[in-house]
C-alpha cells in the first residue's frame, strides 16, 4: 500500500536526523570522542529508518551493526543521548557505561547488541516464538550481508519457517564485509535466495529509498501479524567508506577504486529523498531547512548530554552486585 | 510439606516440573525428543501441559537454544533440556558469552530466568562427547549459576530452586544417579542454591564430592568406618560455590579430599582447594587431596572406570591424608 503524505514526512525526517547522528559520530570518533570503533553507516542510513519507524511498540527490534544501529534507533525512539552517553563509557549511557556501544534499551524491546556479529540468529527464534505466543508482536531482526554466513542463520530460517514465526528477516546487504565482497563470499547474488529453501518468501527492494523499504517492511509485518510467517526483505544498499573508521578502504586485498566509490554517492538517500517529497510535494523547501536546523540542534543536545554526564567508574564491589538478579 | 515417598532421581526431576509448570504458566520446556521422553523426566509432560510448553525443536542446539533465551528476554521462564549436557557446546557461545553475561553488560536491566539441563557422567560407555561432564565449563563464566544434585530430594529441591531463580541456572545431572531411589517429599520444597550439606558426620577427614562421586565417598567412608571417620560434604552448587561450608568442617577434621568428576587443572577442585589455602591454611594438617580425571579427554570403550574418580582412588586419597 502507498505512503501517505505524513509517514513520508516523517521518514524523511527521521532519515535527515539519523544522517546527521552517523556524521556526528564519524566526528566523534576522528576527534577521539568515542569508544572502540565505528562502523559508519554514511549513504546508507535509509535501510534502517524504512525498517524501524513504523513499528508497533511492541514489536522486538534488533538493530543492524551498521552505523551501530542509528537509523534503527531513530526510526525506534529510543533516547540518543544515553545511547551516545554509552559509546562515551558515561555514567548516564543506557547500560551504566559497561558496554561500550553494544547498548540495550530492554523496555522498548531492543533487547541488545553483541560484538559477535550474527549472535541475534540465536534468540530471534524465542523472540518470534514469544510474539507468535501473545499475539499481537512481531520481530524486525536486521542484519548484514556477511552475518549470512553464519551456520546459525540457518537454524534460525528453519525455526522461523516451521513455525510460522512472525518474524521479518531484514537484510542490508551493501555488498561488503569489512574487506570481503558479498560476491566473493556467497554463492548467489540475493542473499534472499537463501529463503526459498525453508519455502520462505522473499522481496528484494532499493535499500537507498527510504520509502519502499517502508512500504515492504510494513507489508511483511501485516503478513508476520497475520499469522503467515517469517519474510526475508533484502534491502540493497552500499557503503561508502571503509568498515570502521580508521582501516583502510580494501575489496579482498586492493583499495576500493575512487570512480566506483564516486558513482556510489550518486546514490546518497538523503538526496533521493529530498527530490521525492519536493516533487511530490510532501514538502516545501522551507520545511526541509527547518527539519535540518532541528536536526543540528538535536544533535548539540544529545552531545551536550553525553560530555556533561560523568565517566562511569564504579567500584568492584558495585559491579559484582550487578552481575546476578 | 506433606508425605515422603521414595523416587528415582529422573522422577524426583518430573516432579520439580510439573509442580513449576502448574503453579507457574511461564514456565516453558525447550528440548529435542522432550515430547516423546527420550529420557524419563520429560515422559508424559506433554499430554499434561501441551505443544505450546513442551516444545520440541529440529536437531539444531542454537536454534534450540535461541527459543529458550529469546523467549526469557519476553517474560517466559524457559527450561532447556540439551538432553547429554556436553551437546550444550554447540550452543556455548549464546550461553557462555551471551546469556550468563547479558545482564551484568547491558546495565544490570535484564533478569534471564533460565534453566540449562543435561545428563553427563562417565560410566556408561557412552563415549566422549556423551558422558563429558561440563560443569566446570560454565561455572567458569561469572552470571550463570551451576548445581548438580546427587540425591532425589536434592534433585527435586534443587530443580525448583532453579526454575524460581531469576538467573541463569546449569542443572547438570549424572547418569550414574538417574535411576537412583532416595526420598522425596511430596509438594513444594527448595534446595537453596549455593548451599552446600553435610550430609555424613565424621571427625577425620573430610571428603568433598558431589553427583554420583556422591555415591563413592559413601562407599569409602562405610569401608573405612572403625578406622578412619569420614564427613562428606555435598556442595550441591558448583557455583557459587559454598567455601563455608567446608570450612567448618576443616575445623573438625583438618584434612581435606576433594572429588570432583572433571579434569583435575581449572576444575571445581582446584577452587577448592586455591580457597581452602588461602582462608583456611590454619586449618589443615595434611596437604590438600584432588581426586579428579587425570587431563587427558575422557575416553570411552573399557577404560573409564579407572580413568574417572573411583572408590580405589578416593579411599587412597583418603589413606594419604590421614597417615
Amino acid at each position: 500500500m502507498a505512503l501517505g503524505k505524513k509517514q513520508m514526512a516523517l521518514l524523511y525526517h527521521n532519515l535527515v536526523r539519523a544522517d546527521h547522528f552517523d556524521k556526528m559520530m564519524m566526528n566523534r570518533i576522528m576527534q577521539g570522542k568515542l569508544l572502540g570503533f565505528y562502523h559508519p553507516g554514511d549513504g546508507a542510513m535509509a535501510a534502517g529508518v524504512g525498517a524501524s519507524t513504523f513499528l508497533g511498540e511492541n514489536d522486538i527490534l534488533n538493530p543492524h551493526h551498521r552505523a551501530h544501529g542509528m537509523g534503527y534507533h531513530v526510526g525506534r525512539g529510543t533516547d540518543i543521548g544515553r545511547y551516545l552517553a554509552e559509546h562515551t563509557g558515561k555514567v548516564d549511557g543506557c547500560c551504566g557505561g559497561r558496554s561500550s556501544f553494544h547498548w540495550s534499551f530492554p523496555e522498548q524491546k531492543v533487547y541488545g547488541a553483541s560484538g559477535f556479529i550474527g549472535w541475534h540468529f540465536c534468540p530471534v527464534v524465542g523472540w518470534g516464538w514469544a510474539s507468535k505466543q501473545k499475539g499481537e508482536q512481531m520481530v524486525l531482526m536486521a542484519s548484514g550481508d556477511g552475518s549470512y554466513g553464519q551456520g546459525a542463520a540457518h537454524e534460525a530460517m528453519l525455526f522461523a519457517m516451521n513455525w510460522k514465526l512472525p518474524i521479518v528477516f531484514f537484510c542490508e546487504n551493501n555488498g561488503m564485509a569489512i574487506h570481503s565482497t558479498a560476491a566473493d563470499m556467497h554463492p548467489m547474488p540475493d542473499i534472499s535466495s537463501l529463503a526459498q529453501g525453508y519455502g520462505m518468501p522473499a522481496v528484494v527492494v532499493d535499500g537507498q529509498d527510504v520509502f519502499a523499504v517502508a512500504e515492504t517492511v510494513i507489508a511483511a509485518r501485516k503478513h508476520a501479524l497475520a499469522g503467515k510467517g517469517p519474510t526475508f526483505v533484502e534491502a540493497k544498499t552500499l557503503r561508502l567508506r571503509e568498515h570502521d573508521v580508521g582501516t583502510p578502504d580494501l575489496a579482498r586485498a586492493e583499495p576500493r577504486e575512487a570512480k566506483y566509490l564516486e558513482a556510489l554517492k550518486q546514490r546518497d538517500p538523503v538526496v533521493l529523498a529530498t527530490r521525492r517529497v519536493l516533487d511530490e510535494k510532501v514538502l516545501t523547501q522551507k520545511q526541509i531547512d527547518q527539519i535540518y536546523q532541528e536536526a543540528k540542534e538535536e544533535v548539540a543536545r544529545v552531545e551536550q548530554f553525553a560530555d556533561d554526564s560523568p565517566v562511569a567508574q564504579p567500584s568492584i564491589e558495585e559491579l559484582q552486585a550487578g552481575v546476578y538478579a | 510439606m506433606s508425605e515422603t515417598r521414595e523416587l528415582p532421581l529422573v522422577e524426583a526431576i518430573q516432579e520439580a516440573y510439573r509442580l513449576e509448570m502448574e503453579r507457574d504458566q511461564s514456565v516453558i520446556m525447550v528440548g529435542q525428543d522432550i515430547a516423546g521422553g527420550i529420557f524419563p523426566h520429560t515422559k508424559g509432560l506433554v499430554e499434561q501441559f501441551g505443544t505450546d510448553r513442551i516444545v520440541d525443536t529440529p536437531l539444531a542446539e542454537i536454534g534450540m537454544y535461541g527459543t529458550a533465551f529469546g523467549a526469557a528476554m519476553e517474560g517466559y521462564r524457559p527450561i532447556v533440556d540439551f538432553m547429554f549436557a556436553g551437546f550444550f557446546l554447540n550452543a556455548a557461545s549464546p550461553i557462555l558469552a551471551q546469556t550468563a553475561q547479558f545482564r551484568f553488560i547491558h546495565g544490570s536491566q535484564m533478569s534471564l530466568p533460565m534453566v540449562i539441563t543435561g545428563a553427563c557422567g562417565a560410566g556408561m560407555r557412552l563415549g566422549n562427547e556423551h558422558a563429558m561432564l561440563v560443569h566446570n565449563m560454565i561455572a567458569q563464566v561469572p552470571g550463570i549459576k551451576v548445581c548438580m544434585p546427587s540425591t532425589p530430594y536434592d534433585a527435586k529441591g534443587l530443580m525448583l530452586a532453579a526454575i524460581r531463580d531469576p538467573n541463569p541456572v546449569a542443572f547438570i545431572w549424572h547418569l550414574g544417579t538417574m535411576m537412583d531411589r532416595g526420598p522425596v517429599p511430596e509438594g513444594d520444597y527448595e534446595v537453596p542454591l549455593g548451599v552446600a550439606e553435610v550430609k555424613r558426620e565424621g571427625s577425620d577427614v573430610t571428603l568433598v564430592a558431589n553427583g554420583f562421586q556422591y555415591k563413592n565417598a559413601v562407599a569409602v567412608a562405610d569401608k573405612l568406618a572403625g578406622d578412619i571417620s569420614v564427613e562428606i560434604v555435598d556442595p550441591r552448587s558448583i557455583s557459587p560455590l559454598d567455601i563455608d561450608t567446608i570450612l567448618r568442617s576443616l575445623e573438625k577434621t583438618n584434612r581435606l579430599v576433594i572429588v570432583d568428576e572433571s579434569w583435575d587443572s581449572r576444575s571445581t577442585a582446584s577452587q577448592i582447594a586455591a580457597e581452602v589455602v588461602d582462608v583456611g591454611f590454619d586449618l589443615l594438617d595434611a596437604p590438600v587431596k584432588r581426586v579428579c580425571i587425570p587431563d587427558i579427554p575422557l575416553p570411552g570403550g573399557h577404560m573409564e572406570p579407572y580413568v574417572a574418580p573411583n572408590p580405589d582412588a578416593i579411599e587412597a586419597a583418603v589413606r594419604d591424608v590421614c597417615r
